[in-house]
């Protein structure tokens, strides 16, 4: 075992720690650092509720250990509403109900602000194609698909 | 309990029926749930569960010590002390005595996954290191997964006190079964076979367990447990007063019935922190969840005969039913009572034969699974109506239409004693056809077909049976029955405080994904009138609570709606006299409008709540005597209709009385050389009375459908016959994702029921109980095959094809 | 499931992995974007004792094209790989294959080389390299020498790697204009692992094909090359007939065998009508449709 101090921007602010060589990003990032918006549901990297953006790409924090992002700009869920506002795409997974319990909510959130990002224009098509990497228990999909739709034109509007 | 007064609902309702964004979902999107795995406190310890590697074997001896040395480990229990710390788990099954389990195998392991030992540790990377280094002695038995095998005189014995591996075996008959046979012009016949599959939430199971030995009291925050009713059953496995039990719900990341009452995790949370001193986390990796979860869903076998005249009137149905169980039987045969709920379906049918075996094997045990087999008995029905209409060479649409309950028969008592409180079947099937555009699509579907595509339609029409009454825990039972139980109640308590603000606190583990606190809040916005989204929902411990029972057999929205209603006339009844002092108005005189009282006539002459409710926390000595300071009231709501079995369990009574229906239509496209379906068209039209939230129904009605396009397709338990479970991780046991699932159409019918609050129904597990009938049919009709075994993987679909050819 | 513990190494060179490699023995692995071997060591099916990482060697993260072929650096990112305008014109078949591997998120943190070192007879990657042909460069502390893709893979998890060595990265062999490819996969659900797959190349002159390839996945120890198929399809008009017979022969004589995906027989019938298909796609794409 091998332990290793490491520097990382999380949400805009630089952070040091020393961490364990095992320990998971989404573990430190849980657990030493608090921020629990990220969840853990398979530790395999198959569900996605971990997902988190390194460098605005959308990465498993479950499969990935902390000492690996040395140096990275991470971005989890509490990013998006740091304060009283939600962000565009919150608003619309409420608006839509494209949650039902939650847990996957802060992954998907993630990997849609993503595909949005990428492309300001994506039909429903390719946002299913892209939360396909990620799994929902709950929902079936469908309103999360509505939502990112709903979420990428308000952002555009946004972006005049 | 006689028939429940028919009710007159409101015509004008300002928050019920309204898509209003959930009361739930900030917290949720901001990622702060508060999950049991965010709960932390100082000085915790986290534990692993170390799993047998075999599937049925003597425990010969258990060597902790290379475990024990590893640093940071604090203490381990195994199967040959477990006893020392605990009692048995709760169990509601058959002569429990004869096939007991506690939270670690004692003796022996019965399935592969079954906990052996259970490590406590200052992180749990290393109660993980520690449990791999636990050194197990087997002797290995001889492994039995086949249900029938099971049945065999030379079967292996899971339990041997058992004598057999058979807990439960009764044949029941509902109605003149034999007189409808010899009736019948044709009787079809099938075996049928349903694959075990699971909730698999996203989240696992999790408890913090912290015991007091001050006070005596053990707190443990859980995600589990919506049954809450039942928590005196858990103090006694842990051995503490059922009085000095505490459990603190925290909103569960899914349950879909995996959560409903399992106990196991924060039993051996509990049992660890009491061995320690310390606080301690248990939450399940998801192995520990798959392997070893206790809430696999029906694993069943069936051989059926339908029987029905020539003109397609179906008179009876005789179900001889084997259902593999696993390694124990906490629920007992309960799944059964569900589909004895709704045997019928929606068709006039007098009489239903059902003879059911329980059988035990080294598998998982089964827990509950939306729809809590109910959704296997729809399947095996309109498999059924199916194979009956191609028979008589019937339209599928036609000889389900015919045979409907009619509205004016509601309420209609089925052969099995159970009602169905209201419906209007045609209704729905007429909107089904018209928003999935049937003809269409049949048109369509030819023209497809001419270009070698193999395209399929598909129907069905089913029940969903909501609010369970705790009869069916024993009504399998001969008389007298060791705990025949009639209470299933849920509780509410409304507070208006000096600012006229409402708190609502509920006394269940109600946040599964379902929208409690949204309901919650509807209702009380409507009673109170107060807005939805001003209502603070919270939740109460169980050692502070009160009566509750939770979410489970889609029955919390009803119940709460009644507790609601009770606590809010409560409310207004305190606050009529004391608005009646501050007008100095007769009472008789008050009219309750907007949210205030008014005297009739005189609109200007008003208090608001808000008024009131100062007055009633600050005012006590400008108030008349009788009047005690403060507004606040709680309501038990017991179950709305019940009615006892018959002695000789001829007649069930009434135990599931709300029932919702629903069809779906569904257009597939299968490839028959790789067996593969894509869904072309997906139509849901669900009636489930008055819908409260419409979106979040919609949303209930479309996720179900997914899990049961999952359980219909793919997802499958996979035990070998050598006991070895084939699917350990969510690499092989397959979850649908956005590109498996189809988009739906929804549609809504409201048929209110006369016995509910508002007429609503039960509705969240609708979509599971529908999906695998209809998915099934349109695969038929798109290869000329027909489906009796699910998952209907797309390796069985091709086996299906090459077989035909 | 957390992993077991492991010490940690990061390598700021290819050469400096190399040294690390040759200091701490056998029990030393290289880890690059740990999309497979994480989950593991999390699973606890792996407990290296050593991991040296190579994402952060600047040398080994290069992606470039010459007339020869498509160099891919050992930290070059699956995605990058996939989406730079070279993959899709120098090696169009792996760019399907990465598309088909995973998800985004697992590609973006993956690697092509990754991949194809863990040499898992049923993935994407070794199956498509193994198809266009080409060469891994392996480095130890011995220097380096050149593996060509048909002896690179040995067996399940096992290629010809030696202990100390990695895969600093690998090369795909360019094939000439008027080659087309078809890379095709089942998996029982869409984003669930692959059953069997079928990797093809052929290249069309002037109406008759005059060089193929097919590599079939999921159904052997190694991503498999189906000899009697394109020996079928070389010298053949591009068609249907062909192509059912090349599939038909692809398929034959292997042995694949079951798990809970599916059955070994299902497998061999998939192989063929994967085959077949991919050969159809590939012709069209070669320009030699009939």
């Amino acid at each position: 075992m091998s332990t290793h101090d490491i520097t990382v921007t999380i949400n805009g602010a630089a952070t040091s720690a020393s961490v364990e060589s095992r320990r998971s990003l989404a573990d430190f990032l849980r657990h030493d650092v608090g921020l629990v918006g990220t969840h853990i549901g398979c530790e395999q990297g198959a569900c996605g509720a971990c997902t988190v953006l390194i460098g605005g790409r959308s990465v498993r924090s479950c499969i990935m250990f902390a000492v690996q992002a040395d140096g990275a700009e991470i971005q989890t869920v509490e990013s998006l509403a740091p304060g009283a506002e939600m962000h565009p795409l919150q608003e619309a997974f409420r608006r839509h109900q494209g949650l039902q319990c939650g847990f996957c909510t802060p992954g998907m959130l993630l990997r849609s602000l993503e595909l949005i990002n990428d492309n300001p224009n994506l039909t429903a098509e390719e946002a299913r194609e892209g939360i396909s990497s990620n799994m929902c228990r709950c929902t079936g999909y469908q309103y999360i698909v509505d939502a990112v739709l709903d979420a990428a034109a308000e952002m555009r509007a946004e972006e005049g | 309990m006689t028939v429940p007064e028919v009710r007159q609902h409101p015509e004008h309702l300002e928050w019920v029926g309204k898509s209003i964004p959930r009361v739930e979902d900030p917290k949720f999107l901001r990622g702060r749930g508060n999950y049991i795995d965010d709960y932390e406190v100082p000085n915790m310890l986290e534990v692993a569960v170390a799993r047998s590697t075999m599937a049925h074997a003597k425990i010969l001896s258990i060597d902790t010590s290379a475990a024990e040395a590893v640093p940071g480990v604090v203490a381990i229990v195994t199967s040959e002390n477990v006893t020392d710390h605990v009692n048995p788990m709760p169990d509601f099954g058959p002569s429990p005595d004869k096939h007991t389990w506690y939270c670690l195998a004692v003796d022996k392991v019965r399935y592969m996954g079954e906990g052996v030992a259970v490590v406590a540790a200052t992180s749990r990377a290393i109660a993980e290191d520690a449990a791999e280094l636990i050194e197990v002695e087997y002797e290995p038995l001889e492994p039995l997964t086949d249900m029938l095998a099971a049945l065999t005189d030379d079967a292996p014995l899971i339990h041997e006190a058992l004598e057999s591996n058979v807990p439960f075996h009764r044949k029941f008959a509902f109605g003149d079964v034999d007189g409808d046979f010899a009736a019948a012009d044709v009787i079809v016949r099938d075996t049928l076979w349903w694959g075990r599959s699971g909730g698999q939430p996203l989240e696992t199971v999790g408890a913090v367990a912290d015991y007091d030995s001050a006070t005596g009291m053990m707190t443990i925050h859980v995600n589990s447990m919506s049954f809450t009713h039942f928590l005196f059953l858990l103090a006694n496995t842990l051995r503490v007063p059922s009085n000095k039990l505490d459990l603190q719900p925290h909103p569960s990341g899914g349950s879909f019935g995996a959560k409903f009452f399992e106990v196991k995790t924060a039993t051996i949370a509990a049992m660890m922190a009491r061995v320690t001193g310390r606080p301690v986390k248990f939450m399940q990796d998801r192995l520990d969840n798959i392997a070893n979860g206790d809430h696999h869903g029906s694993d069943r076998y069936y051989e059926v005969e339908l029987a029905a005249k020539s003109d397609g009137t179906l008179l009876s149905t005789r179900y001889k039913v084997v259902d593999n169980y696993g390694a124990y039987i906490q629920f007992g045969v309960g799944q059964h009572g569900n589909s004895l709920a709704q045997a019928v379906g929606p068709y006039r049918m007098s009489s239903i034969g059902y003879d059911l075996t329980a059988v035990l094997t080294n598998k998982c045990q089964q827990g509950a699974y939306r729809g809590f087999g109910s959704e296997v008995g729809n399947w095996i029905l309109e498999r059924m109506v199916d194979l009956m209409a191609a028979e008589l060479d019937m339209d599928p649409f036609e000889i389900r239409r015919m045979n409907f309950i009619q509205p004016d028969q509601f309420p209609y008592f089925i052969p099995t004693g159970n009602v169905y409180d209201s419906g209007d079947y045609e209704a729905v099937l007429k909107k089904t056809m018209e928003l999935s555009d049937y003809k269409g699509w049949r048109k369509r579907q030819a023209e497809m077909r001419a270009e070698g595509r193999h395209i399929g339609i598909g129907v069905c029409t089913c029940q969903e049976r909501s609010v369970f009454s705790a009869t069916e825990f024993w009504f399998w039972f001969d008389e007298p029955v060791a705990a025949p139980v009639t209470s299933a109640p849920e509780s509410v308590t409304l507070k208006v405080d000096a600012m006229g603000a409402v708190t609502a606190t509920l006394y269940s583990n109600a946040s599964w994904g379902n929208s409690p606190e949204t309901m919650v809040a509807q209702f009380a916005a409507e009673e109170l009138g107060v807005k939805p989204e001003d209502v603070s929902v919270v939740y109460a411990g169980s050692n502070q609570g009160m009566p509750a029972t939770g979410p489970g057999g889609s029955r919390f929205t009803i119940m709460v709606g009644g507790a609601v209603e009770g606590a809010a006339q409560s409310i207004r009844a305190k606050a009529a006299k004391i608005a009646a002092h501050l007008l100095e108005a007769n009472e008789d005189d008050l009219v309750w409008e907007d949210g205030g009282f008014a005297v009739r006539g005189s609109p200007d002459q008003r208090k608001e709540l808000a008024e009131i409710a100062l007055a009633a926390h600050m005012f006590k000595h400008s108030l008349p005597e009788e009047i005690e300071t403060g507004l606040e009231a709680s309501h038990v709501q017991d179950h709305p209709y019940t009615t006892m079995p018959n002695p000789e369990r001829t007649n069930l009574g009434v135990f599931y009385p709300f029932v919702g229906h629903a069809s779906h239509v569904v257009v597939v496209e299968v490839d028959p050389e790789t067996g593969r379906v894509e869904f072309l068209d997906y139509t849901a039209v669900h009636d489930c009375g008055t819908v409260v939230n419409p979106r979040s129904v919609g949303g209930q009605v479309i996720g179900g459908t997914v899990q049961g396009l999952g359980s219909t397709l793919f997802e499958e338990f996979l035990y070998d016959e050598d006991g070895v479970l084939r699917t350990p991780s969510f690499a092989e046991y397959l979850i649908p994702s956005a590109l498996d699932s189809p988009t739906l159409r929804v549609g809504h019918n409201e048929t209110p029921s006369p016995y509910t609050p508002y007429g609503v129904k039960g509705g969240g597990e609708a979509g599971r109980m529908m999906a695998p009938s209809a998915i099934c049919a349109a695969i038929d009709d798109a290869l000329g095959i027909r489906i009796r075994r699910l998952p209907a993987t797309p390796e069985r679909i091709v086996e299906m094809v090459d077989a035909k050819d | 499931m957390k992993s077991p513990p492991f010490e940690y190494h990061r390598a700021g060179s290819a050469t400096e992995a190399a040294a690390l490699l040759g200091e701490l023995g056998f029990d030393a692995r290289i880890l690059a974007g740990g999309q497979s071997l994480i989950p593991l060591m999390n699973l606890r099916l792996a407990a290296p004792g050593f991991l040296v990482d190579i994402t952060h060697a600047p040398d080994l993260a290069g992606i470039g094209a010459n007339g020869a072929g498509l160099h891919v650096g050992a930290a070059a990112r699956q995605r990058t790989v996939e989406l730079h305008a070279e993959t899709l014109a120098a090696a169009p078949v792996l760019a399907d294959a990465i598309s088909n591997a995973g998800q985004v998120p697992v590609r973006h943190q993956g690697t092509v080389v990754g991949s194809i070192a863990h040499a898992d007879p049923s993935a994407e990657m070794p199956a498509a390299f193994k198809a266009q042909g080409g060469t891994v460069t392996a480095q130890g502390a011995g220097g380096t020498r050149e593996i060509s893709s048909e002896d690179f893979f040995e067996g399940y998890f096992t290629t010809a790697l030696e202990e100390g060595e990695l895969v600093t990265g690998v090369t795909v062999d360019a094939w000439p204009s008027g080659t087309g490819h078809g890379f095709l996969e089942f998996s029982v659900t869409k984003e669930s692992w692959p059953i069997a797959l079928a990797a093809v190349m052929v290249h069309v002159d002037a109406g008759t094909i005059d060089r193929a390839s097919v590599v079939l996945g999921g159904v052997a120890e190694v991503p498999l090359r189906r000899p009697e198929a394109e020996a079928i399809l070389v010298g053949s008009a591009p068609g249907a007939e062909v192509f059912a017979g090349a599939a038909e022969a692809a398929a034959a004589g292997i042995e694949p065998l079951s798990d809970s995906f599916g059955s070994g027989a299902y497998r061999k019938k998939l192989a063929r009508v994967l085959t077949r298909r991919a050969l159809t796609t590939a012709a069209e794409r070669a320009g030699g449709a009939t």
